[in-house]
């Protein structure tokens, strides 16, 4: 059980970080991107994606029932929740190491529009810079409109 | 009816075991991650995918819509089971089945993996019409592969898309009373710049 669980783990976790590139690179969220080429970051994202379904699947026999080392659908639903995470973590953290040097300050957008032109952690340092310090009328517009 | 939900179930079963790569292919098409992982990672392109903030906001107002009709899909099915059990394919005395699946041992209709797999197809079509349609699609494959394979009748699959539809519409028409929730929780999002 303990090796499946962790095999669907890692196919979900290496999924995530391919879509995550497909779809930032069509997001134009160039921050998140390990390749800024469209050319090259949309086939890596796809081939990280398919690759990891097609490990998981040719490795071992996937079609277990729970009683019989497979996953029930909560524990599938939670290990998927985790591999997301840990995908998602991995990539905005890796990105913004890799893209250290972005930045505009030219144009901060808010929440994913940061990232067309800065990477992940200086967006977020930037937006809970401008939160702190704006937190009145910040909190009027939240829950507002 | 139920005469003639055997036939068109024999009549596509009776396809597997002839070709074996396709039963192969049919086999991780039916699995229980293939189809599912592929819709919840479409999810989570979802939630990235958008030229712009309000574009965005919909996809993921859409998304958090998906997940509740999927959960209340399910739950329609659990429901309909209390009250009625139809005994897999490969359980019915007299039908010679070609099973390639585990032998699932609770109720065949209505489908819970058609209903869930096409709750969350409508729920995207209803906000992205090209990725909807895309989950439109794998949900048609993952229904037909499961009649493929042996563990379901054409009528669970059918039954199983028709309460995914229904539920997703009735989440829909509650969307309006119910969207100060996701909203809240997409702003909250955008302030860490996660959405």
């Amino acid at each position: 059980m303990f090796t499946f669980a962790t095999d669907y783990f890692l196919s979900v976790f290496v999924s995530t970080i391919g879509v995550i590139q497909l779809s930032a690179s069509v997001g134009g969220l160039r921050g998140l991107l390990v390749f800024k080429s469209p050319i090259v970051a949309r086939p890596f994202g796809i081939a990280l994606a398919v690759a990891s379904i097609i490990l998981f699947f040719a490795t071992e026999e996937r079609n277990l029932n729970d009683f019989n080392g497979g996953l029930d659908a909560n524990t599938q639903a939670l290990f998927f929740f985790l591999g997301v995470l840990a995908g998602g973590a991995v990539t905005f953290i890796g990105s913004s190491l890799i893209n250290i040097r972005m930045d505009d300050d030219a144009s901060p957008g808010s929440g994913f529009d940061a990232l067309r032109d800065t990477n992940y952690l200086r967006a977020l340092a930037r937006s809970l810079r401008y939160w702190t310090r704006n937190w009145r009328q910040q909190m009027r517009s939240y829950f507002s409109g | 009816m139920a005469t003639a939900d055997e036939k068109l179930f024999l009549w596509i079963n009776g396809i597997a075991g002839n070709f074996s790569p396709l039963d192969n292919v049919v086999r991780w098409i039916a699995s229980d991650y293939l189809v599912p992982v592929a819709m919840a990672l479409t999810l989570v392109a979802l939630w990235f995918t958008g030229q712009d903030e309000r574009a965005r906001m919909r996809h993921q107002i859409g998304l958090f819509v998906a997940l509740a009709s999927m959960g209340l899909s399910s739950l329609s099915v659990f429901i309909v089971n209390i009250f009625y059990f139809r005994p897999r394919p490969f359980d019915a005395p007299g039908l010679d089945v070609e099973l390639l699946f585990y032998r699932p041992t609770d109720s065949s209709f209505p489908s819970n993996s058609a209903a869930a797999a096409v709750a969350i197809a409508a729920a995207v079509w209803a906000v992205n019409r090209p990725i909807g349609l895309f989950l439109v699609a794998a949900a048609a494959l993952y229904g037909f592969g499961r009649v493929y394979v042996g563990v379901h009748y054409p009528l669970d699959i059918a039954a199983g898309a028709a309460i995914g539809v229904v539920v997703t519409c009735l989440t829909l028409g509650l969307k309006n009373l119910l969207q100060p929730l996701p909203t809240w929780v997409v702003k909250a999002a955008r302030i860490l710049c996660l959405a």
